[in-house]
């Protein structure tokens, strides 16, 4: 028995070194890293000292993070059974919530048409004309939904038609963005014949544009009703509608089963929105249906559910159609008042804000990704070690995607205390939900033939990992980790409208005071902040490929 | 561009008379004097004279390059000459505004190289796309359309042979019908002009000689006028009423097919010189 044993070992180490051997030329001694490989490990080492610099800036550090477990367990425990006071007003405020999702996506989706034929490089009348459009595109997508919320309730008072509005404009962001593409993508060659047929412009790109660009648009579309249901269930916080007024009552009230009731409740929803929207993307990916009489009954049956579901959603949220045009001049007007923008009167505790703001945003990008990492590898098919495991990883992700943010925030909050360390940790737990299932989608799209060459020379699990499977998806691995840095910084600048640390609070009160100079200061320094962040991340993920 | 225009084995465009064919001698329906085309400095067309009568097929042979795909399309009016005179069916191509380029274009039908179908619309839905200059207000999808339309390019499709993939998606087709689809397009246009750019040089032999047949055949039988790229200079021969050669923009030759041999037809590709070639 411990004769092979030995000579498996003394094989296995010959094999060892002869190939070291066979790369000596160059596996000892690697050629010096290029300048710009040199720059991107500074800035991988010197990310990892900054988290921990703002780790310890917010207060979060180790002992904090195992009292606040202690406080997230007692606060289960109080919640714990949930349950469902008034359910008729609940089911009410659910049907409210999500029928606000759809309708400000519907809205954003005509917005965002003519705006994304005017920002294409292949239909614009003219290129400024591209470059104010695409400006105004990317303006939307850089303000917080939930800023233009809290605004808007100022504007037009308490109720869903704000909500509606600022989820409306804030989709114009992505919708815009990814109309834009898909028409610049678009095979010219069909717009070319319409225009040969002798008909003007409109027509041109009605015949010969929209319908390639159909599919792509209905796809986003139906992804981004998917994520404003996520911010719909808490629009309620700041005065705009839904189900999260409810949650908030009951955690003021702290009436703690009624909250985790209420939370059971939007999972279920979002979730269930999650797995429609994937259903409903996957049919329009599916290979070309060549019989086109049932092709056409399903396209017409969804357009006119489509519409029905507009038209309801309009008589039962109570939101007269005129109003979307004669509620114009009073957020103009509210606009208006922000400008000029006030930057000095709050003095230094603005820039204070504005660091935690990103001390947040990058310590819980950090713990998302310890978080998220072996979760995601645990979630991918070719590395779980078990069906089961993958199944439960993958559930434990889907469950995390579906609680939004705020939601956890306001949770952590309750339990460990107003301030930025329920926010990181918020964000952080909730970058799961995000990051673990990018990294299990990309690790599942590696090629399976190095995992198979580790295998067959005798590597087992552990072996496969970290010499086949880490390296394949690092860059993948890399690339989302940035844009999580993006999105937790964008959604950390929002955290303080619910006490959880951040620049959020400021604005908060200059909305609540009136102060509408310094509210135009704070969105114009998120703005700025937002996009020097993208474009950082631009370019190391430029860097990668 | 040099001037010199004299080529010994070239046929002037002085002696344009198409005795041999049966096209009518009256008024030309393309008739083009001096058309220079010129982007972004580089000369795609350099002073070509070119008259096209009533009724004739005429083939426009040349290297890839040579200014045939840009003389086409300024027939129409997809791109604007430069410098010359351009009179399609009694419009001035070259100085039309765009309301009456859109008019002109609804009576001159074109073939493309890639079929430019919408692959996500049904042949149906592709074929109707070429009565849209006809009717007034935005159309999207077959029911926007009369009933009799729909009949017109339903037997439109018939008569290419596609009666029973009306109703298929038009990138579920092999590129021989989609080209097929493409000409009954074209016809629903009711055109009194054909303009083919290449229309069977993305085809395979078999199909490339049956989707000329059939171009050739509808348009004969419409007493259409065509003009018509092609690189195969034996299709152009069997089908053409006239040939005209273009090398780097000018024209190099211009004759009646009748008594051309093929080493007539195929000296528009010799005789390139090797600076040219590389330019």
């Amino acid at each position: 028995m411990s004769a092979p044993t030995t000579r498996e070992r003394r094989d296995g180490h010959n094999t060892g070194a002869h190939n070291t051997g066979g790369h000596s030329t160059g596996g000892r001694l690697p050629p010096p890293p290029t300048p710009q490989q040199r720059a991107l490990r500074w800035i991988a080492g010197g990310s990892v000292l900054l988290a921990l610099v703002a780790a310890s800036s917010i207060g979060l550090d180790l002992p904090t993070l195992i009292a606040g477990g202690e406080d997230v367990a007692s606060l289960v425990e109080r919640m714990l059974p949930p349950r469902v006071d008034d359910p008729a007003r609940i089911a009410a405020l659910t049907l409210d919530t999500v029928l606000m999702a759809f309708l400000g996506t519907v809205l954003a989706t005509f917005l965002s048409v003519p705006l994304a034929f005017l920002a294409a490089r292949t239909t614009t009348p003219h290129p400024a004309v591209a470059t104010v459009a695409r400006g105004l595109i990317t303006f939307c997508r850089a303000v917080p939904d939930l800023v233009f919320a809290v605004l808007f309730v100022r504007a037009l008072g308490l109720g869903v038609l704000p909500g509606v509005l600022a989820l409306a404009l804030h989709s114009v962001g992505m919708l815009g963005k990814l109309f834009a593409d898909a028409i610049e993508d678009a095979d010219p060659g069909p717009r070319e014949a319409v225009r040969s047929v002798g008909v003007g412009p409109l027509r041109e790109l009605l015949n010969g544009v929209v319908p390639q660009v159909v599919p792509a648009w209905v796809s986003a579309f139906v992804y981004r009703v998917d994520i404003n249901l996520r911010t719909s269930v808490v629009l309620g916080f700041v005065g705009a509608g839904g189900i999260g007024f409810a949650l908030q009552d009951a955690l003021r009230g702290l009436v703690y089963p009624k909250a985790l009731g209420i939370v059971a409740i939007i999972l279920v929803v979002v979730a269930a929105m999650e797995l429609l929207s994937m259903a409903v993307r996957r049919a329009l990916l599916a290979p070309r249906n060549p019989r086109f009489e049932r092709d056409r009954v399903v396209r017409f049956l969804s357009g006119g559910a489509a519409l029905a579901l507009t038209v309801f959603a309009f008589v039962r949220l109570g939101i007269d159609p005129l109003a979307l045009v004669t509620s114009v001049p009073d957020l103009l007007a509210v606009a208006g008042r922000t400008f000029p923008p006030d930057l000095t009167s709050l003095g230094p505790v603005l820039w204070e804000a504005l660091l935690q703001t990103l001390a947040i945003g990058l310590v819980a990008t950090a713990i998302g990704v310890v978080l998220s990492l072996p979760l995601g590898l645990l979630a991918a098919r070719n590395v779980a070690p078990h069906p089961v495991v993958h199944a439960a990883a993958r559930t434990t992700v889907l469950v995390v995607r579906a609680v939004p943010e705020l939601v956890l925030a306001v949770i952590l909050v309750a339990a460990v205390g107003l301030g930025p360390v329920a926010g990181a940790i918020a964000l952080g737990i909730g970058s799961i939900g995000f990051l673990g299932k990018l990294v299990a989608d990309a690790v599942e799209e590696i090629p399976a033939g190095p995992a198979e060459a580790v295998r067959s020379v005798g590597g087992g699990w552990w072996k496969v990992l970290f010499a086949a499977v880490l390296p394949q998806s690092l860059p993948s691995v890399v690339g989302s980790t940035l844009y999580l840095l993006d999105v937790n910084i964008r959604t950390s600048t929002i955290l303080g409208i619910v006490g959880a640390g951040g620049v959020g609070f400021l604005l908060f009160e200059a909305v609540r005071t009136l102060r509408f100079e310094v509210v135009g200061g704070i969105v114009l320094l998120v703005f700025v902040v937002v996009l020097l962040i993208e474009r950082l991340s631009g370019w190391i993920r430029a860097q990668l490929t | 561009m040099q001037p010199d225009t004299v080529q010994p084995d070239t046929v002037q465009p002085d002696n344009v008379r198409p005795d041999t064919v049966q096209p009518d001698a009256g008024e030309p329906v393309v008739r083009v004097r001096g058309l220079t085309k010129e982007f972004d400095g580089t000369t795609a067309l350099a002073g070509v004279d070119l008259d096209v009568a009533r009724g004739e097929l005429l083939v426009l042979l040349g290297l890839s390059g040579s200014g045939k795909s840009t003389l086409l399309r300024c027939l129409n009016g997809l791109h604007r000459p430069t410098a010359g005179e351009v009179t399609v069916a009694g419009t001035r191509v070259d100085r039309a505004s765009g309301r009456e380029l859109r008019r002109l274009r609804t009576e001159v039908g074109f073939v493309f190289q890639q079929f430019n179908l919408v692959g996500r619309l049904t042949c149906l839905e592709n074929v109707l796309i070429g009565g849209l200059g006809r009717v007034r207000g935005p159309r999207y999808g077959v029911t926007t359309y009369s009933r009799a339309m729909r009949e017109e390019a339903l037997a439109h499709i018939e008569r290419v042979g596609l009666a029973d993939h009306a109703y298929q998606r038009a990138d579920t087709l092999s590129g021989g019908q989609q080209q097929r689809v493409a000409i009954a397009r074209t016809l629903m246009q009711r055109p009194q002009l054909v303009l083919a750019d290449e229309p069977v040089a993305s085809l395979d032999p078999e199909n490339s000689g049956a989707v000329m047949d059939l171009l050739v055949r509808v348009c004969a039988e419409e007493g259409l006028t065509v003009v018509c790229t092609l690189h195969q200079v034996d299709l152009a021969l069997g089908w053409a009423h006239r040939l005209v050669g273009l090398r780097s923009g000018e024209k190099v030759l211009d004759r009646p097919a009748a008594g051309l041999t093929r080493d007539d037809a195929m000296s528009i590709y010799r005789h390139v010189e090797p600076a040219e070639a590389l330019a």
